[in-house]
């Protein structure tokens, strides 16, 4: 069994964050990440991101990838093992890991778990079909290996992912017939949707699949209109010959593990799905365990970023290690979070975040790793 | 299939290599997935569904979704969406639940 | 406003009739909301016990002898105004079993999930028919045993159907396995084990409104993929057929393994590297 202090599982940007903070205040971080490389979904982000200059605005999440992990390989008290899937984490606080046909187990002392999220699936007849992928699936195809996915694809979903990987599937040279969208409006930022309007892409709103027909993969595809009530019109069917559906109706957090552990969750919708209950400052109601990123809650990227951080800086203080500023530090991620949500697109996630913030009692109660 | 050209990418694919795909030469480059390289060779059927043998591909392509079990040199139930193409593999369309070696 | 004017009892109201808590921890006992002196004793006659005491004056209102009642619920079909409950706090951990006099059709059935309504006529939750009691000496006036959380005990007293029925037939489920079953029977939810929204929907119309009975049942969430597919969309047909909210459903047990492990690799660990177990 191997002891360390502190585990973060998840190499993506919030992970990433988590353990380059504690690392920074003397924590012997060990960093378990799943793929083969670090940087979770960064190393597909094409794009610019939003935010501001502290997460790394206007940089490509690609480029923002690399600037993490460069900072992590620079660190000596951060050992990183890649290609390895936690498998459990058990009562008595030991963490299994799985990887290159090794089987491990870890007591750490504590644990940020930023698994981030997986995408979720749509219900239509034979939406088993060959051909039909999550958005997130073709990003991996198209940007880390290079493969297009098809020829002609119908995007399902106009919000931010569904409108990002649209412009990159036209990037990579792939026709996209049409973006729909069940709500009546567009649910991505606008400046994405403006982007590809401008390439002809046609954004249908209340429109959703009525069915997929193919015999081995996806030949047709039929989308039909909705009406206020969320119920398909009979009569607006249109058929469209694609060969790929893309799938981006939404992630919902990755979030097994903290079931395993026993930590107290909670149904929010704006948060896409079971979210931990945590406190401020990203503990979960066992102590010793901390969330970061899409896992707590499926938001943008930057934030998931500064989450790590927060979760890096409250972990390493658990332990017992601290810095001459930690508050101000602390203070300067809880403002950069507020600031990232504040706006009118930050209103679902501020009003989700306040339904899973535990009071004091939740804390009080909370048991020991 | 595969993207020549590209704005802001720039692909560094590792070595040319051959594998078999039911019994059919193909080739792909090392390091990238199985299932990245079967898709390059237009092949989106990966494997069948268990109950009504219907047609899967990958769904979400980073190991979650589990749609793409096949047989990799014998071993079955392996995740090719996931697992990296090296030279010489035997890949196969597996049927029903696999056995154990 | 009181319960003069609008005919429900205030909370104040409800504290004077309610038994103390040491006592709900004990046991079954009566709650009888009678606030009015009317000329009416029934209540004193049917019990067997003398738990509910002679009434010197008809019109008085009854009064408990908490330590004598044992919540056996004879009383409760025989008042006249249906203003006798029964409350069992020791049902389960977090269940407390009301019995409530119901004198409508159709009668729920054992088992099934009804809405639970306050006293207001307003939906308060989910709550479960555990029993229905209908005996011939009940007089048409049958017993339900209910299971409600025990927070809900002074806020439920009524069920309702109903609402459960429409929703099968408006909502788009009926419509889609009568009328479409093709659409049902093709769309896959669950990858892993091959199982069909038409086979989610039959099993919820059946009454297997949890994720966990579902998945025993049908496999769901049983397979390699451990629920990450299937999950949302199985908890979003049982709130749709059922109206109950997602937040108050529960995915199943998580356990580990996150994902299949040959077990030789866990054997290999612990002869190999496993020295300070």
């Amino acid at each position: 069994m191997k002891n360390v202090e502190l585990m973060v599982i998840g190499g993506g940007p919030a992970g990433l964050c988590a353990a380059i903070k504690a690392a920074e205040l003397g924590v012997s971080v060990l960093l378990v990440e799943r793929d083969r490389w670090l940087g979770g979904q960064l190393v597909k982000q094409t794009h610019m991101f939003f935010g501001s200059e502290k997460q790394h605005a206007a940089t490509r999440g690609i480029d923002i990838a690399k600037l993490l992990i460069d900072k992590i390989e620079a660190m000596e008290n951060i050992e990183v093992i890649k290609n390895a899937t936690v498998l459990g984490i058990y009562e008595d606080g030991i963490i299994t890991i799985e990887g290159e046909g090794k089987y491990q187990k870890i007591k750490p002392k504590a644990v940020i778990v930023a698994t981030g999220a997986s995408e979720k699936t749509l219900a239509f007849p034979k939406n088993d079909l060959p051909g039909i992928y999550g958005a997130g699936a073709v990003q991996t195809l198209m940007n880390v290996y290079g493969v297009k996915p098809g020829q002609r694809v119908l995007m399902v979903g106009a919000g931010n992912i569904g409108l990002i990987v649209t412009y990159q599937l036209m990037q990579a040279g792939v026709h996209v017939e049409a973006i729909i969208e069940g709500a009546p409006k567009i649910g991505g930022y606008l400046v994405h949707a403006s982007k590809i309007r401008r390439m002809g892409v046609p954004i249908y709103t209340s429109y959703t699949v009525k069915e997929a027909e193919g015999e081995n993969d996806l030949e047709e595809v039929t989308i039909w209109r909705l009406d206020e009530g969320w119920n398909p019109i009979p009569g607006t069917e249109i058929r469209l010959d694609v060969d790929v559906i893309c799938v981006s109706v939404g992630l919902t957090p990755l979030s097994e593990l903290l079931w395993q552990a026993g930590c107290k969750m909670q149904f929010v919708t704006a948060l896409g799905g079971f979210v931990p209950i945590r406190d401020e400052e990203m503990q979960t109601s066992v102590k010793g365990i901390f969330v970061a990123g899409d896992v707590a809650g499926v938001e943008e990227a930057s934030s998931a970023m500064v989450e790590g951080q927060l979760a890096g800086l409250s972990a390493a203080s658990y332990l017992g290690y601290t810095v001459y500023n930690i508050k101000e530090i602390k203070q300067d991620l809880l403002h950069q979070l507020q600031a990232l949500r504040s706006g009118p697109v930050g209103e679902k996630i501020r009003q989700g975040i306040s339904e899973i913030i535990a009071s004091k009692e939740v804390a009080a109660a909370a048991e020991g790793l | 299939m595969r993207i020549q050209e590209h704005p802001i990418l720039s692909f560094e694919r590792g070595e040319k290599v051959f594998f078999t795909y039911n019994g059919k030469k193909l080739e792909g480059y090392e390091g990238e997935t199985i299932a990245a390289a079967l898709h390059a060779a237009g092949i989106k059927v990966l494997s069948h569904s268990i109950e009504h043998l219907k047609p899967r591909g990958f769904y979400c392509a980073i190991g979650n979704c589990s749609s793409c079990f096949m047989e990799v040199n014998g071993e079955a139930n392996v995740r090719v969406c996931v697992e990296p193409l090296k030279e010489g593999m035997v890949v196969n369309t597996q049927i029903g639940k696999g056995d154990l070696l | 406003m009181v319960l003069k004017c609008t005919g429900i009892p205030t909370n104040e109201d409800l504290e004077r009739v309610f038994p103390s808590k040491e006592r709900l921890e004990k046991g079954p006992i009566v709650v009888v909301e009678c606030f009015q002196r009317i000329p009416c004793n029934p209540c004193h006659t049917a019990c067997s016990k003398n738990a509910i005491k002679e009434f010197d004056d008809i019109n008085n209102l009854p009064v408990v002898e908490e330590d004598v009642c044992n919540g056996c619920g004879l009383c409760v079909s025989k008042c006249p105004g249906l203003a006798i409950m029964v409350v069992d706090m020791t049902y389960s951990e977090k269940e407390a079993i009301l019995k409530i006099p119901y004198e409508f059709l159709p009668l729920p059935e054992e088992g099934e999930l009804v809405l639970g309504l306050d006293r207001e006529g307003k939906a308060v939750d989910k709550v479960r028919v555990v029993k229905v009691l209908n005996t011939k000496a009940m007089d048409k006036t049958p017993v339900l045993f209910i299971a409600v959380k025990k927070e809900d005990i002074k806020r439920v007293r009524n069920i309702k159907l109903q609402e459960k029925e429409k929703k099968f037939q408006t909502a788009c489920c009926s419509d889609l396995i009568e009328k479409n079953s093709k659409l049902s029977k093709d769309t896959v939810i669950c990858r892993c084990s091959d199982v069909t929204l038409e086979q989610i929907r039959g099993l919820i119309k059946k009454g297997y409104t949890t994720f966990d009975e579902i998945k025993r049942i049908s496999r769901v969430g049983m397979g390699p993929c451990q629920s990450r597919n299937c999950g949302q969309l199985v908890l979003r047909e049982i709130s749709q057929m059922t109206g109950t909210p997602i937040s108050k459903l529960m995915l199943g047990t998580y356990r580990p393994t996150t994902k299949s492990i040959k077990l030789g690799e866990i054997a290999e660990a612990v002869d190999g590297g496993e020295h300070n177990d």
